[in-house]
């Protein structure tokens, strides 16, 4: 293998977050309440309207929902499903915008190199580093369901961003933190096939 | 492929987790939150000793899922070591170690629970010692790191981005510390257990306390000794002639201006043996003979 420096590495790092970024939004909610979404892969046959995943956790009991772009647009969002459970909602909108490339949840391997783009504490557009921690399934009363722990410092705000790979393909949506430390995401494999059920179409993946 | 360097930082990364990761069993040695240990030689597991809250009724579990006895080959509760015997453990040990460098990426790898392996990365913090954290507890060289400890990860390693060990990893020094008990030192201290079941410490039966010692008897830049407080009854102290308010200087001419170097004077090749202990007794100068006793 041919060993690449650490700035090739470093500069590959701020690449993959600056291609990222462009389908990373903020979920604004009722006064003040900050979360991220992310613009999700669909076909826009119907009014060119884009998609965005988010936590259900961000959005239910939120009344009037707005997204703001990385590039800074405010759009209004109508909330189209949530699901308690998976702690997932599809956020709707009424614009083009440039869809996440999606990455294979299916294929994680502890160590690989993970990283995050959120809104912390309402900061806009913060990474982190990490890796993926550990590969864990959720108990037989939560369908036995896989779920993603990871090192990458998150906080509230960062609740429906993305958890990406060294590509800069979506992994996961980040839903939780355990014990101050420790990040929970879901696969995006899984919130690709709620999607797909949801909208009656086969799944990307 | 190879055109992101990115890409293969991070394959680079989950491969050495999946090497190293063979090499880490699960320890149930305690009620609920289990913990890990290093395979370092066929049937030999090191893990941390402070782990381990019982003695008998222990297991391991290996990465391909077996489940095994394990008995106690040694611990040593001062460098947070103890050597498990597994019969039939038959994994991959872990390779060479690594040279731990300030600034090196560096991965803590755990075997928690049955569900695999864990993993958090951080850089190589810090390479120091001695490290003296109360209790007794006493490493000569650690190295720290900011890789996130989690629940369970004491008695897995800390590696390098090749997988392999910088040391042992363990919080059992407190203070929210998480180091690493550099892979010589932790595998000297496993000889030393396997070979008697435990570490030798010197001991001289005291209690002290650092004193400045007065101008006109520091002598080769000493400017502290120890100040014996209390002598303990039938100790090797008491029965070399030690009393209450003499100022301890030198053993084997070694200058003891502090806790820390007695520590280091009672090396356990000392126990045992008679060693000249240097002192002031009523400003002055004398020098006891004193046998070096075992730790109790």
């Amino acid at each position: 293998m041919v060993l690449a420096s650490a700035i090739d590495t470093t500069q590959a790092l701020a690449g993959a977050v600056e291609r990222a970024k462009a389908s990373v939004v903020q979920v604004r909610v009722g006064r003040g309440g900050v979360g991220t979404g992310i613009i999700w892969p669909a076909s826009r046959a119907a009014g060119q309207s884009s998609l965005i995943l988010t936590n259900a956790h961000v959005v239910i009991f939120a009344g009037d929902v707005d997204i703001v772009t990385a590039d800074g647009r405010i759009f209004s969002a109508a909330l189209l499903a949530s699901d308690g459970m998976l702690d997932l909602a599809l956020l709707g909108v009424n614009a083009a915008l440039p869809a996440a490339e999606v990455g294979d949840s299916q294929r994680l391997r502890v160590g690989e190199l993970a990283f995050a783009i959120g809104n912390p504490w309402g900061q806009a557009n913060v990474v982190t580093a990490g890796v993926i921690s550990g590969l864990g399934r959720l108990p037989q009363s939560m369908r036995n369901l896989p779920y993603i722990r990871t090192d990458v410092r998150l906080a509230p705000g960062n609740s429906g961003g993305p958890l990406l790979n060294a590509s800069g393909q979506v992994i996961g949506i980040n839903a939780m933190i355990l014990g101050g430390d420790l990040g929970i995401a879901i696969p995006s494999h899984i919130a690709d096939a709620w999607l797909a059920e949801r909208l009656g179409r086969a799944p990307a993946r | 492929m190879s055109d992101n360097p990115l890409l293969a930082l991070s394959r680079a990364m989950a491969d050495a987790v999946e090497m190293i990761g063979k090499s880490l069993v699960m320890v149930n040695g305690r009620p609920r939150q289990p913990a890990t240990g290093i395979a370092y030689e066929a049937d030999l597991v090191l893990t941390a000793d402070h782990v381990l809250e019982r003695e008998d009724k222990l297991t391991v579990q290996t990465y391909d899922g077996r489940v095994l006895n394990a008995q106690i080959v040694g611990r040593d509760a001062s460098t947070d070591l103890a050597v498990l015997r597994v019969s039939g453990l038959s994994v991959p040990v872990v390779g060479p170690a690594a040279q731990a460098r300030v600034g090196q990426l560096a991965l803590a790898v755990a075997r928690p629970s049955p569900e695999g392996v864990m993993a958090s990365l951080g850089v190589v913090s810090k390479v120091g010692g001695p490290l003296r954290a109360g209790r007794g507890t006493s490493l000569e060289r650690y190295i720290q790191t900011d890789a996130v400890p989690y629940p369970g990860f004491s008695g897995g390693a800390l590696v390098d981005a090749s997988g392999a060990p910088f040391g042992l990893f363990t919080t059992g020094f407190g203070r929210g510390l998480a180091i690493a008990i550099p892979m010589a030192l932790a595998l000297q201290v496993a000889q030393t257990l396997t070979r008697q079941g435990y570490v030798k410490r010197g001991y001289l039966g005291i209690i002290s306390q650092q004193v400045k010692l007065p101008p006109a008897q520091r002598s080769g830049g000493q400017e502290s000794g120890l100040l014996v407080v209390r002598v303990e009854e039938n100790s090797p102290a008491e029965r070399g002639g030690m009393l209450i308010g003499d100022i301890l200087l030198a053993v084997e001419e070694q200058p003891i201006r502090d806790a820390d170097d007695l520590i280091a004077a009672l090396s356990g090749d000392r126990v045992g043996k008679p060693v000249t202990v240097r002192i002031i007794r009523g400003g002055v100068l004398q020098t006891l003979t004193v046998v070096v006793g075992q730790k109790p």
